[in-house]
């Protein structure tokens, strides 16, 4: 299991010599946890990157965990591919406690990556990016003819719905003649 | 105003002849119905109004999803431009500033077809697409706008009606809409205009140009109409107009006579009727000389002079987008009610060879400032 630290700065900060006179708090140093991909690479990101997603962070407020806990214990997402990962990652790092603008020109611009990633975030509820994300998809057919929405977006025509439809149904009925069979192989 | 700078520019965009859109497929490819619903939907939500109808029309199962959205009332209206070609308007209140129009064109077939262009008209932009008609644009239209209205939940706000099947289609599909105007010729026959009276209700705008009826075909029953215009209106009677509640009446080719005039005028003054009168313009052609005309339009009634003029507002709303300019001029008659509200009147006429009179008497309600 490999580790990479993800635009996180983990220095803690200096202890003072003197304490300040002035009633300023002490800086409380930014805790981190850790989260894996299917390809199990664990990525180290502070707790405010993760604030934006609302999944990992009712996960911290619920389990409680210390730092050390979190290390050993990296959130596993095995069922997000781990370039997607990484995209999510390092779009909540730049994010990391900063409003987020109307445009997002960080969003990763690889569009064969983009079902994939809105899945994910979607899964992890990082809402404005799935907001970004929405509208990027939008945008792949502005200006585009029927028939090229139809392409690029995969949309079957009625008789190819139908027909899986169709198939579906079948495949159902033969299932369920099957499961018949078989219970009635025990009965006997 | 607004179909001539549509048709000067769909001309344009003809002749500019346009670059052809890339034939080049698409590289990237996007399963968007494998998207989790709620996610799709928001996906769907970023389309424009004319990307929402393409996608919509893609499938069955497209247009069902696009009907899940809650979208924001469209204001949908057929329109007939100069050049006799038809658009399908369409708005939405929360962006008033951009247009989307659905231009149909069966006559110069290119490879073209549909695409898409943008004009800027001052701070409004207009978006068009224009697609291309094999066989007859109306019932393209009818399909279309059915579509849309169901999509996004509204109803037709406007049309212009160039054709008998377009009647008996507003009748069916939607038989009451706020504005209607039937070109000249549509209606052929008493039968048709009654029916189209009885059957179609237009609340906001009524407009009739010139029917060819018979010519002792009338009506005594109001339109319901807040304001009508018509042409050759000849088939209007008092009664119609005396028991409507109208706001404004504009009827040219009218056969009403001075002394139906006088009841109009003495009838307001009364309060009882044409309460919500705001503007009546009225123009008639007479055999009697101006002064006998307005000595009998005018006759027993109490017109006054001490009422400030420069007040008297120089528009007339004719609905939330337009208003209609007033003539200038110096004599005005006022009558008041005792509510406080005047009613100006005001006109021309012109004089023919065969001493026949052209009249135009404009009548104008109006409050004046305390």
């Amino acid at each position: 299991m490999s580790s990479t630290e993800q635009g996180t700065s983990s220095a803690a900060p200096a202890e003072p010599t003197t304490a300040p006179e002035s009633a300023a708090a002490p800086e409380v140093p930014e805790s981190f946890y850790y989260v894996h991909g299917k390809d199990k690479v664990v990525h180290k990101v502070s707790a405010g990157a993760l604030q934006h997603s609302a999944l990992i962070h009712g996960m911290i407020s619920n389990l409680g965990y210390t730092e050390e806990q979190a290390k050993a214990n990296p959130f596993p997402f095995e069922n997000i591919d781990g370039d997607i990962l990484q995209m999510v990652v390092d779009w909540c790092n730049q994010h990391k406690g900063k409003p987020t603008p109307p445009e997002d020109t960080n969003l990763p611009k690889q569009k064969e990556k983009l079902f994939d990633l809105v899945l994910a975030v979607n899964y992890l509820e990082i809402k404005e990016l799935l907001t970004y994300c929405c509208k990027q998809v939008a945008m792949m057919v502005k200006g585009k003819s029927p028939e090229e929405i139809r392409e690029i977006w995969m949309i079957p025509t009625d008789a190819e719905d139908e027909a899986a439809e169709k198939e579906a149904k079948k495949r159902a009925g033969k299932e369920a003649a099957g499961e018949t069979a078989a219970a009635a192989g025990d009965a006997k | 105003m607004l179909l001539e700078k549509i048709s000067a520019c769909w001309d344009y965009f003809i002749k500019a002849k346009l670059p052809e859109k890339s034939k080049s497929s698409p590289k990237c490819r996007f399963p968007l119905l494998q998207l989790p619903r709620v996610v799709l939907l928001e996906c769907i939500e970023n389309l424009d109004v004319l990307e929402i109808i393409q996608f919509s029309l893609l499938s069955k199962r497209a247009k069902s999803i696009a009907k899940l959205i809650r979208w924001s009332p469209l204001n949908i209206r057929l329109l007939h431009a100069v050049d006799g070609s038809f658009l399908i308007c369409l708005r939405l209140s929360t962006d008033p500033g951009v247009i989307w129009f659905i231009a149909y064109s069966n006559q110069k077939k290119s490879s073209g077809y549909p695409y898409f262009q943008s004009s800027l008209f001052g701070p409004k932009v207009n978006h068009f697409l224009f697609q291309w008609c094999d066989g007859s644009v109306i019932e393209d239209i009818k399909q279309m706008v059915g579509h849309i209205c169901e999509v996004f939940c509204s109803s037709i706000n406007g049309i212009d009606i160039v054709e008998q099947s377009l009647i008996e289609w507003i009748i069916k599909f939607q038989p009451t809409i706020p504005h209607v105007w039937i070109m000249k010729g549509v209606i052929t026959s008493s039968e048709s205009l009654d029916h189209t009276l009885k059957n179609l209700k237009v609340t906001e705008h009524l407009g009739l140009q010139s029917t060819a009826i018979d010519e002792r075909f009338e009506i005594t029953n109001p339109i319901s109409s807040r304001f009508i215009t018509i042409d050759g209106s000849n088939w209007i009677t008092l009664p119609s107009i005396l028991n409507g509640n109208n706001s404004v009446i504009v009827l040219n080719d009218s056969m009403l006579t001075p002394m139906d005039i006088n009841t109009i005028l003495k009838e307001w003054q009364k309060g009882s009727k044409l309460q919500n009168l705001e503007y009546m313009r009225i123009y008639t052609t007479t055999l009697l000389d101006a002064e006998s005309y307005i000595t009998e339009a005018f006759k027993d009634l109490n017109f006054t002079d001490d009422v400030g003029n420069d007040e008297r507002p120089t528009t007339v709303e004719r609905d939330d987008e337009r208003t209609q300019t007033l003539p200038e001029t110096d004599m005005v008659f006022n009558l008041i009610r005792s509510d406080g509200m005047i009613l100006s009147i005001f006109g021309h006429y012109d004089v023919f060879e065969d001493e026949k009179i052209d009249m135009l008497l404009h009548l104008q309600v109006w409050r004046p400032q305390v």
